[in-house]
């Protein structure tokens, strides 16, 4: 579970994310849709305190993450993080992305770190790229291994920051159903992402995002159907078509 | 001019000009590997942003970058109980540090701040990040500036010759002024 209590944050004069509470269930599909700027990437990486709050309260698990002296390295190990940009470690071959972390963080053996990370490998459909280093892969299969490295954290809550926005556009499906297989899961998601088919398929709860706060949310349905606000209206007519 | 390069190019001078290589190939050689290690140290406290580490390290690498290498070596060989060509070595590896700190910080910073992102997203503390993923990957893009610094400390060794130590441009000065010519 993740608990946003009262969270605000500045960039400088910027005023990103504004009083925004939000409670994120257990296994819940949570998608947050947005214009750009409206706050949606900083309220996700507020989750896992790639960006610190300058006031308010995060906690994921039980655990207070914006107390001082609160056991980060320890949380990240379950909250795992997808990057627009992917965010493979280039020097590493796909198989190392994938077991490093459970290797050197969580202090499993290497055997079983590359055992588990070969079958998530090959549950991305890239068991066969085990050993290929990121540039030989094109940008949909190097997403599909970012996913299989977070996975391989065997993390409770999978946070996904646009996956899909720096994809050439016939790659995007490759990575979506990798996360709808995913969605059947128990696993906590929360996914910042355009893609209203995803959303509609998989999500149990949208929030839109607007000016740093939560201006509507709701069940999927309700956004195609009826929008309450002029402001959401207007966003998905331009990204509906 | 060609009958005297004739007469220098004679057994013991050869063998006396070796010596002088030899000297040169230790100064650098211990230059370089001591540099090396202190400078990326330096270059990491610097890059580091620490309130403490960063300044110490800024304020060491202004100084020594700033500081002619000729005038540290002289400096050193006065000040310091050292052999001169101690003191020479020592001058050369804390002036080089310096700049391989510099090269070191900028090899850092070229490095995408995601991979810092994936890495403490992942659970790695800091010096894990910088050890296993921002530090080898920083290292490849630093090989270019530091092989020619590498190559200027070769070449500068021959200031150490002002505090007296013979080593190869020390012995060729030697060759040539028992020959009386300074061709």
């Amino acid at each position: 579970m993740i608990q946003l209590i009262n969270v605000n944050k500045h960039f400088g004069p910027l005023h990103v994310l504004v009083d925004v509470d939000l409670t994120v269930k257990s296994g819940e599909k949570l998608v947050v849709i947005g214009p750009s700027g409206s706050g949606k990437s900083t309220l996700i990486r507020c989750m896992n305190l790639l960006e610190r709050p300058t006031s308010g309260t995060v906690i994921v698990d039980g655990v207070d993450i914006t107390a001082p002296g609160a056991p980060l390295t320890k949380v990240r190990q379950s909250v795992a993080m997808v990057f627009q940009q992917f965010n493979l470690y280039p020097h590493k071959t796909v198989l190392e992305n994938v077991t490093m972390a459970p290797i050197l963080v969580k202090g499993i053996p290497r055997e079983e770190a590359e055992a588990s990370g070969l079958e998530f490998l090959d549950r991305v459909g890239l068991k066969h790229k085990a050993n290929a280093y990121p540039s030989q892969l094109s940008g949909g299969q190097q997403q599909r291994v970012a996913i299989a490295r977070a996975l391989n954290m065997r993390p409770k809550i999978m946070l996904f920051d646009e996956p899909t926005s720096a994809l050439d556009p016939e790659m995007v499906q490759e990575v979506l159903d990798v996360m709808i297989g995913l969605s059947q899961e128990g696993i906590t998601m929360v996914v910042v992402t355009h893609e209203m088919g995803f959303a509609r398929e998989v999500a149990d709860r949208v929030i839109f995002m607007d000016g740093g706060q939560i201006l509507e949310e709701g069940p999927p349905e309700h956004f195609f159907e009826a929008p309450r606000h002029e402001r959401t209206r207007l966003f998905l007519s331009r990204i509906l078509r | 001019m060609m009958e005297e390069l004739a007469a220098l190019a004679q057994w013991h001078n050869v063998r006396f000009m070796a010596e002088g290589l030899w000297i040169t190939l230790r100064i650098s050689g211990l230059t370089i590997a001591f540099s090396f290690i202190l400078g990326t140290l330096l270059g990491v406290m610097r890059y580091s942003g620490h309130w403490l580490l960063a300044r110490i390290a800024a304020v060491y690498i202004e100084s020594f970058r700033a500081s002619p290498l000729i005038l540290l070596i002289l400096l050193f060989r006065f000040t310091m109980p050292l052999k001169p060509v101690n003191s020479g070595t020592l001058a050369m590896t804390l002036f080089t540090a310096a700049i391989v700190g510099e090269i070191v910080r900028g090899g850092l910073n070229s490095v995408d701040k995601g991979q810092w992102e994936a890495a403490r997203s992942q659970g790695f503390t800091w010096w894990q990040t910088m050890q296993h993923i921002v530090l080898p990957q920083a290292l490849r893009k630093m090989i270019p500036p530091l092989t020619g610094q590498f190559i200027t400390v070769v070449k500068d060794t021959s200031y150490v010759w002002v505090v007296g130590v013979q080593e190869l441009t020390g012995k060729g000065v030697i060759i040539l002024g028992q020959h009386g010519s300074t061709l």
